[in-house]
């Protein structure tokens, strides 16, 4: 197991170069002038100052080296735009933002998909299982956008003499849960199809129907083996859903005026803020690559038969 | 078992009270902050920087006013005048401007402001090394220019440097030597980029002397904190000179960058001043209430002409004449727009001088129009119409088209990303653009800043259009501090642009407007129409 984790870590340096490589010639392609923000023509004289500042005249594949060469010394570079921050501070301050508020979305995801996927398999073909699944799937076509503004209309507007939920912004505990709401809606509609399929699936096995017929009790035998076994893709999807949740949350991030990466991220690139969208990128990259390592080496652990194939 | 669920249900409803009582969001609710004089209100971006030496845009430059102390302030509209702030009295002989400071204005850190402070900002921001945008601004003074244009790398700069026409004649005196006589110098320095800098502090923290815990200040205001991306605190200067007229004790601004979102924070009571702005499918309901307030602007939107695609003078004023103001700003913009009469907006002191003869109609003059594209000899049939992509553009180029058909013109609409836009602009434009969508809001109030632009080596003229004669008036109106002629000279220019024989290389549409939700307990909140809103005049009843 160890061997394989260590080939693993070895295996992202290339990546990370590729990744880096590969946004470099995309950010080059789409053109643009990192230093006019408006109308307003940036005159000739401070244009060769700024691009002299920011290497910008250099030949490609000088700036490709200072840009390796940050990533390496884990120095990303100033912002081009706003030109009193780091790309380092940029994500010492919002990172974690949206790394909270994709753990809230994930709970939120886990709390509430699981359980109505449990039930929905539980109560198979009843009317209660039609009615889970009918809320689900619609959830499931829904975009955030519109789930967030609906949020914020009933529950921060309509009803806000009733509730403690704002309409923007984050800080304490009020603040965090419309956001996570709106974000983990569509994971958590996802959680609640995957559990009840595998659970469904897991009913049929004979395994179960032998406990039963050993007299366990249903409870014990849905509860301990049933949900252990079926929890097992759920589990699986979760990493990666995780690295998503936390790069792409830009949507909501905008609409509950939230500080958080994904909507730095996407203003960078309109900006063409080389430095930040280079740095924000090896980020999301990272996460992805250690999410879908963290995955791997659960599946080995949850699953035993696969244990074995692996090493 | 339901014993056990039971008890976890009530340590759960505890945990949750508690939680919900002790807690303070940062967005909180809270009604009855009037007493305590506290403004909150929302800002449509992050400010890209406070630093007055790099910061270029509205949102940056409303808060650096509110937390420094100008040289002069803009007085009421029109005439837009410079009104002693910081500096008490100014003496113009010529292209020699003395500005004699007030001796009460001091740092945060008790020191006080000298001219030296205000040598040593503009030398900053116009210094090689800053590489600051709005270094342009600073052309007018003598030196300026060569200083910013040195290679520090090839020459020495600090030669140039010394040669700048900024110099502090006396610890309160500071005298600046233009290289002409503009007359409207005087109510330039009311923009930010022409404050003191504190040379210490900026020396000691570099990149980062604009943090709270860093910066230091002389205005109104202090900068109390600045959560990225989320909210501004202002607190008031308890040691500014003027402190006794200053009602706020404290301004919170929340960055909400969706318009939706920031009127939600305005209905739901987080907010009681929405500058972020209303999404258009709303205004007919927002303007129902009495929260819409609408203030002029001096800008203007227009669409330009590659005058090499389009070179019959008679076509470009077909197709300027045949399109209906009124209905745009009535049925599209729906902000109190006012139809563009030429391109220097009405708003500007002497507007109506300048525009006497300007001929934009308000409404569509097809018989005209129809009338002008028939003496044109070969006129360009396949129009191709770019601008950049926002909800409002589109509309408005698709009514545009529409009014263009009915000339027999054929017009494809070419939206494009912002950056990508402006670089296929040029200057020269890329040879398919045929009309491009442009705006321009006025860097200072004179009209001077938007004739300029169509001189033949501005680097905003996108049109391809050159005149010397025109290029000739603007000039001279640099040497003419004579209101009066001044204001003749820009007529004919002007004239030249937009007149009964005018050029046309641009077709003005409409003069912008700042749109606001503002409650109506909050009183003086008034922005000026270059962007300013002056926060030291404002109350809360």
């Amino acid at each position: 197991m160890l061997k394989f984790i260590i080939r693993r870590v070895v295996w992202t340096i290339p990546v990370i170069l590729l990744v880096i490589f590969m946004t470099f010639v995309m950010m080059r392609q789409i053109k643009g002038n990192p230093f006019q923000v408006t109308e307003r023509a940036v005159p000739e004289a401070q244009q060769r100052t700024l691009d002299r500042k920011f290497h910008l005249d250099q030949p490609w594949y000088i700036q490709y080296a200072y840009y390796v060469k940050g990533v390496f010394t884990a120095n990303l570079g100033p912002s081009l735009v706003q030109r009193d921050r780091d790309v380092n501070d940029v994500i010492k301050d919002h990172f974690p933002v949206s790394l909270k508020l994709g753990g809230l979305a994930m709970l939120w995801a886990v709390l509430v998909g699981i359980p109505l996927g449990i039930i929905a398999a539980l109560k198979q073909n009843t009317k209660l299982d039609y009615a889970v699944m009918a809320v689900v799937n619609a959830g499931y076509a829904l975009p955030n956008f519109l789930i967030a503004t609906v949020l914020i209309y009933l529950f921060a507007v309509k009803w806000r003499e009733h509730t403690p939920f704002p309409t923007n912004g984050w800080g304490g505990w009020e603040t965090w849960v419309l956001p996570a709401a709106a974000l983990g809606h569509a994971p958590m509609t996802f959680f609640a199809r995957i559990v009840r399929g595998s659970m469904l699936e897991t009913l049929q096995q004979d395994y179960i129907r032998t406990a039963k017929a050993k007299g366990l009790r249903w409870r014990r035998v849905v509860g301990l083996h049933v949900l252990r076994n079926s929890l097992i893709p759920a589990v699986t999807a979760a990493a990666p859903l995780l690295g998503f949740l936390i790069t792409g949350s830009f949507i909501v991030e905008f609409v509950f005026g939230i500080p958080g990466i994904g909507r730095y991220f996407v203003n960078s690139v309109t900006a063409r803020d080389y430095s930040v969208t280079m740095g924000i990128t090896i980020l999301l990259s990272m996460i992805i690559i250690f999410a879908n390592l963290l995955v791997d080496i659960l599946y080995g652990y949850l699953d035993p038969r696969t244990r074995d194939v692996r090493t | 078992m339901s014993k056990r669920f039971l008890w976890a249900a009530l340590v759960g409803a505890l945990a949750v009270t508690a939680i919900a009582g002790s807690s303070t969001a940062m967005t909180g609710k809270t009604d009855g902050s009037n007493a305590a004089q506290v403004l909150k209100m929302s800002i449509g971006s992050e400010p890209p920087s406070l630093d007055p030496g790099l910061a270029t845009d509205t949102t940056s430059s409303n808060i650096i006013l509110n937390i420094m102390d100008p040289l002069v302030k803009l007085g009421k509209p029109p005439a837009l005048n410079a009104v002693p702030a910081a500096a008490a009295s100014w003496k113009v002989r010529g292209a020699t401007v003395t500005l004699n400071l007030r001796k009460s204005v001091r740092w945060t850190n008790g020191q006080p402001v000298t001219a030296k402070d205000y040598v040593y900002g503009w030398l900053r921001t116009i210094s090689p090394e800053l590489g600051a945008d709005y270094a342009y601004q600073f052309e007018g003074i003598k030196g300026a220019k060569e200083y910013t244009a040195c290679d520090p790398k090839k020459a020495d700069c600090n030669a140039l440097r010394a040669k700048v026409g900024v110099k502090a004649v006396g610890r309160y005196t500071l005298r600046v030597t233009l290289v002409s006589p503009q007359p409207w110098f005087i109510q330039q320095i009311s923009h930010h980029s022409f404050l003191a800098q504190h040379k210490a502090t900026i020396d000691r923290y570099g990149s980062k002397w604009t943090e709270p815990q860093n910066i230091v200040t002389n205005g109104p205001f202090k900068l109390a904190s600045w959560k990225h991306d989320a909210s501004i605190t202002l607190v008031k200067n308890t040691k500014w000179r003027n402190a006794k007229s200053v009602k706020l004790n404290r301004v919170e601004s929340q960055i909400i960058v969706d318009a939706t979102t920031a009127e939600n924070a305005f209905s739901a009571k987080n907010i009681d001043v929405n500058s972020t702005g209303v999404a258009s499918v709303n205004i007919p309901k927002w303007k129902k209430t009495p929260y819409w307030t609408v203030f002029k602007a001096l800008g203007t939107y227009y669409y330009g002409f590659n005058t090499k695609n389009i070179p019959d003078v008679n076509q470009r004023r077909a197709m300027a004449i045949s399109i209906d103001r009124s209905q745009i700003v009535k049925y599209i913009t729906k902000s109190g727009q006012i139809p563009a009469k030429g391109f220097t907006p009405i708003g500007i002191a002497g507007g109506p001088m300048i525009l006497s003869k300007s001929t934009m109609p308000v409404k569509a003059q097809l018989t005209k129009a129809k009338a002008a594209l028939a003496k044109a000899r070969n006129p360009k049939r396949s129009i191709r119409l770019y601008h950049n992509n926002a909800p409002n553009h589109v509309k408005i180029a698709t009514a545009v088209q529409n009014f263009w058909k009915q000339l027999g013109l054929d017009v494809t609409i070419r939206p494009m990303e912002w950056k990508q836009y402006l670089q296929f602009l040029g200057p020269p434009p890329n040879a398919d653009v045929d009309v491009y969508r442009l705006g321009w809001i006025y860097d200072f109030p004179d009209a001077y800043n938007g004739l300029v632009l169509w001189t033949c080596d501005s680097g905003n003229n996108n049109t391809n259009w050159c005149n010397r004669k025109y290029d000739a008036l603007v000039n001279r109106a640099t040497r003419t501090p004579n209101t009066a002629k001044r204001l003749a000279l820009y007529q004919q220019a002007e004239n030249i642009l937009t007149g009964p024989q005018g050029q046309l290389p641009i077709m003005p549409i409409y003069y912008y407007t700042f749109n606001m939700l503002i409650r109506q307990n909050v009183k003086g909140f008034f922005e000026n129409p270059t962007g300013q809103y002056d926060l030291a005049k404002v109350s809360i009843r």
